[in-house]
């Protein structure tokens, strides 16, 4: 029963990318009619995908790493400070996890506004525009991206620096290894089951930005410069009204999300963990 | 456990019955034979940006119409513009939440009528005595393949409003051609550089394809039913330029301008950031309600020769009748006293929406000479975009906008982004047919 | 708990400097959005943007709140939220306990499926979403919100009580067993209770996604206002060509706070929830 509620959206994703299906076919205009894989053969033809697709893995790789670096360095300056300034770091990276992706990227669109945001003001920039240049427009994005998901990694990965015993670091400590060793050699492959998820997690988020981008880019930039899967799936189904072509990018994108989890998965198996 | 049962049914159903016998759903769009005489039409209208004058006007027609047709009422909903494709695509989609009668953008016509929602009434149409009035452009916005679906409800040109302020402390002349146009950008700019000289934008296809129409460009040329596009002629790519060289410090930068619609155009104008701007009769009230109130005028976008006008884009909105209504008779009838004389001439008032109808947009222009630059433009000819049921498509898919923008941020020459953008405009004529 | 002990007195300065400099950075645009809600309209688009404000409005407010039956559709979104998560954690409690203690064929494909399922990219479904919608008459009623929520978070829900399920010994149900308590009775007295804390963590998710949704309000709710939610209400402010900043500041503070509340409700569970789900 539950592998059906989950098997279903996949199918019917599998389903439409296969046959020729918009709008008139929706409205009952025209017969519904099997393609095979010519919305694939369209798609792999199109230079603009394979400049999107390579867009969204760049930048899917640049969120999860900044991510997770900056939560697992927080998640470590947590443990190491007192109650107070604890608190407050916690309840401000609750505050950024709480803010909807759409709240988010409004607000951050506004911050670095180069008429009216503090931070132009601040750094000097006048009236220098973050959304016109395509690398500072993604940069704008990745920073807003970093700042709503950090505090998933920092929180779990906290969560399990806790559950390590103290005397194991204090041992470490006394050793005199430096804090990166202790984080490499001690912490790291203590909370390594912590890490697969967070990690196989981000992955699957950051690699499916989808708010961030249309809100922040106005649904893709300037020329369509800052166009990923994600969005590029929306806007051929949905202001295109090609739904096959867009179920076809949602597969491409499944199977590259899959591929990456299965070899990372692997890779994790072959050092003796179990899924 | 609830959902899951109930999703575990079709789940298995389609898991039987195999690839071929399982396509996803279509909705049954064919026309409804009810025909009731009573009972509630709903009616979809735009959102305006503000809407309150409008409302007052359609309340007046709806209790005029309710009076005289016993036992039947109707319900009026303003939806908003910017996402009405996917609100009417659902109400294709499910007959039992679509509204009887809607109002619908020009430029989406012939994608509705592939999309089988709206209803044929060309016998109607051409039964009632007020139609014959109607401007042929108006008529065509309705018109597909001979088959007429719905009534024109306004029409929409734009043209050049202009500090009159600004123009007489820097001693400029109104602009009598394009180049001048151009001329005189640069110098309002070059002497306040606070203000943009006349603010264009990179995703604001009406304001700039009058450049590429006045210089003789097409967007497509239809050929035997079928369109071929036509936007990378030399021609065409000769007003892409002219509309693209306005982008740059020395008049209206590209990193603010080149991601503005429209309306942010409008909005900065009346704003009074910019010394012109290219706005429609509807932006009328956005820049009278702004800080350059008073210290404006509007002429005519001049064209290439000095003196001449540059074809502008003819929009607007129409009434139809949804395919699936089971109220056609009353349907029909609530759309005619939507789009009469009565009422356009009344929303002319009211909203300042120029009437469809040659001789009461003539009244109107004697009232109102605010209206006159739109009248001339009107007059001396517009365009209208390909009446193709894949120009919805190409126009959601930000083909133009994106072609503009591709020049404007250098990623691309004129010659090779007009290129692409006519060879993505080719595969959705051709795939739509 | 006490890592403190060995690290040196300056350092332990600099960190919490420095921690209470990043809280500061991190709470920054949160602060900014309700500052600029409560700046009357002519101070946000000023090019001197200051960090404070001397004649606080509640212009924004009063327009957010303005709209028509704002306060029904709060509730919808409310009862939307609630019902997604009460009945997510109940499925999700019961299908993570049958796939930890459950030995059974396909288990590691199920497994599998549920991280394939979040991969899928909702946008791409909403459209047989809406006809398996309106074939089962759902369209225009919350339902047709509530489902797919339900059907969309519990992957994740159930991939992340895993943990917690796993975490409690064997030994414990076996005990039980001797003892005389049924299966159920195990279940509910003696499970439930201990795997709470995973089940506020994976609430959270739900709570968030349910919450912040607009693309499914935007679909299926076509033509029924009255069961309108929050989100659609509040999108009328996020006009891309002509901004009204202080509405949507003020539109996006109402939308946080909510969530915000419910954080701070569960936090402590949070922490030591996500800490036991990924124990493995």
């Amino acid at each position: 029963m539950l592998g059906g509620l989950l098997v279903y959206p996949i199918y019917q994703l599998g389903l439409i990318s296969l046959l020729e299906y918009t709008q008139a076919q929706v409205s009952g205009g025209e017969p519904t009619t099997f393609q095979g894989f010519a919305n694939y053969a369209e798609l792999f033809a199109d230079p603009e995908f394979w400049r999107v697709l390579l867009a969204t893995v760049v930048f899917a790789a640049a969120c999860v790493v900044s991510t997770l670096a900056v939560g697992c360095a927080l998640a470590v300056l947590l443990t190491r400070v007192r109650a107070l300034p604890r608190l407050a770091l916690m309840l401000a990276a609750l505050g950024a996890w709480a803010t909807p992706a759409i709240t988010g990227s409004t607000v951050w669109l506004l911050l670095f506004d180069p008429d009216f945001g503090p931070v132009n003001r601040i750094l000097g920039l006048g009236d220098h525009s973050w959304t016109y240049g395509r690398y500072s427009a993604f940069f704008l994005v990745l920073l807003e991206v970093v700042w709503c998901s950090f505090p998933f990694v920092m929180v779990t990965v906290y969560a399990g620096i806790r559950s390590v015993p103290s005397e194991v670091l204090e041992a470490a400590a006394l050793d005199g290894a430096s804090q990166w060793r202790i984080w490499r050699s001690v912490l790291a492959p203590m909370i390594r089951p912590i890490l697969v998820v967070v990690t196989i997690q981000s992955v699957i988020w950051d690699f499916k930005v989808f708010t961030q981008i249309y809100v922040m880019t106005n649904g893709g930039g300037i020329a369509r410069q800052n166009l990923v899967l994600n969005v590029y799936a929306y806007q051929k189904a949905f202001a295109s009204a090609q739904y096959s072509l867009g179920s076809a990018i949602g597969v491409v994108m499944l199977l590259i999300l899959l591929a990456v989890t299965l070899v990372y998965l692997r890779l994790l198996r072959r050092q003796g963990e179990e899924l | 456990m609830k959902f899951a049962a109930r999703l575990a049914a079709p789940v298995a159903a389609l898991a039987l019955a195999g690839l071929t016998a399982c396509a996803p759903q279509t909705s049954d769009n064919s026309s409804s034979a009810e025909d009731e005489k009573t009972g509630t039409l709903r009616v979809w209208l735009f959102q305006e940006v503000s809407s309150e004058p409008k409302e007052k006007v359609v309340d007046k027609v709806v209790a005029a119409f309710e009076k005289a047709h016993d036992g039947a009422k109707v319900k009026v909903e303003y939806i908003p513009v910017e996402t009405r494709a996917q609100r009417i695509k659902a109400a294709f989609n499910d007959p039992k939440s679509a509204p009887d009668v809607i109002e619908y953008g020009n430029t989406d016509t012939a994608g509705y009528v592939k999309d089988g929602g709206l209803a044929d009434v060309t016998a109607d149409f051409n039964a009632w005595s007020e139609a014959k009035d109607s401007d042929p452009t108006a008529k065509t916005s309705v018109t597909v393949d001979g088959k007429i679906y719905g009534a024109p409800f306004f029409v929409g040109v734009r043209a050049l409003y202009y500090r009159t302020d600004v123009f007489e402390e820097l001693g400029l002349e109104v602009p009598e051609s394009l180049d001048e146009l151009a001329a005189t950008a640069k110098q309002i700019r070059a002497a306040k550089p606070d203000l943009y000289g006349l603010v264009v934008g990179g995703a604001y296809t009406y304001g700039a394809m009058p450049f590429v129409w006045a210089n003789g460009g097409e967007i497509a040329e239809g050929k035997g039913g079928s369109y071929a596009s036509t936007i990378d002629s030399a021609a065409a790519q000769k007003g892409i330029t002219a509309y693209t060289s306005l982008f740059g410090d020395d008049n209206c930068p590209a990193a603010k301008c080149a991601s503005m619609g429209g309306n942010d155009t409008v909005t900065a104008f009346a704003a009074g950031k910019a010394g012109m701007a290219i706005g429609g009769d509807f932006s009328h009230s956005a820049v009278e309600a702004g800080k350059v109130k008073g210290k404006y005028a509007v002429v005519p976008l001049p064209g290439v020769k000095s003196g001449s006008v540059a074809p502008a884009f003819a929009g607007g909105n129409n009434i139809g009748v949804l395919k699936s209504t089971t109220h056609r008779t009353l349907a029909v009838d609530l759309m005619k006293r939507l789009a009469s004389k009565q009422t356009q001439g009344e929303l002319f008032d009211a909203m300042g929406f120029l009437p469809t109808y040659t001789d009461v947009r003539g009244e109107a222009a004697k009232e109102e000479p605010f209206i006159k630059p739109f009248v001339t433009t009107l007059t001396s000819g517009t365009k209208f975009v390909p009446a193709s049921p894949a120009w919805a498509q190409i126009d959601a898919s930000l083909v133009l906008p994106t072609m503009f923008q591709e020049v404007v941020s250098g990623k691309k020459d004129v010659a090779e982004a007009s290129k692409d953008a006519a060879a993505q405009m080719n595969d959705a004529f051709s795939s739509a047919g | 708990m006490n890592s403190l002990g060995f690290l040196r007195r300056p350092w332990r300065l600099a960190a919490e400097a420095s921690a209470l400099v990043i809280a500061v950075v991190v709470a920054f645009p949160l602060y900014w959005m309700v500052l600029s809600a409560f700046k009357p309209a002519g101070e946000i688009e000023s090019s001197e943007p200051r960090p404070w404000t001397l004649a606080p409005t509640l212009d924004s407010f009063r327009r957010v709140f303005g709209q028509q039956e704002f306060g029904r559709y709060f509730l919808n979104s409310l009862v939307v939220a609630c019902a997604v998560v009460l009945a997510s954690a109940l499925i999700a409690f019961l299908a993570a306990t049958a796939v930890t203690r459950f030995r059974f064929r396909f288990r590691t494909t199920l497994l599998i499926m549920f991280l394939v399922a979040q991969m899928v990219p909702v946008e791409a479904l909403t459209i047989p979403l809406f006809f398996l919608m309106r074939d089962f008459g759902q369209l225009n009623t919350l339902g047709a919100l509530i489902l797919p929520h339900i059907a969309f978070s519990l992957p994740f829900a159930i991939w992340m009580l895993r943990g917690f399920v796993k975490a409690v010994p064997e030994a414990l149900e076996e005990a039980a067993c001797l003892d005389g308590a049924s299966r159920s009775r195990f279940l509910w007295q003696i499970l439930f209770p201990l795997v709470f804390p995973g089940l506020v963590a994976t609430s959270v998710f739900s709570f968030i996604s349910a919450w912040n949704d607009f693309l499914f309000a935007k679909s299926f709710i076509i033509s029924d206002t009255s069961q309108s939610t929050l989100p659609m209400a509040l999108l009328v402010f996020y006009k891309p060509e002509e901004p009204d900043w202080g509405g949507v500041m003020a539109a996006s503070t109402v939308m946080t706070v909510p969530v915000l509340i419910f954080f701070v409700l569960v936090q402590r569970r949070l922490v030591s929830g996500l800490g036991g789900a990924v124990k493995d």
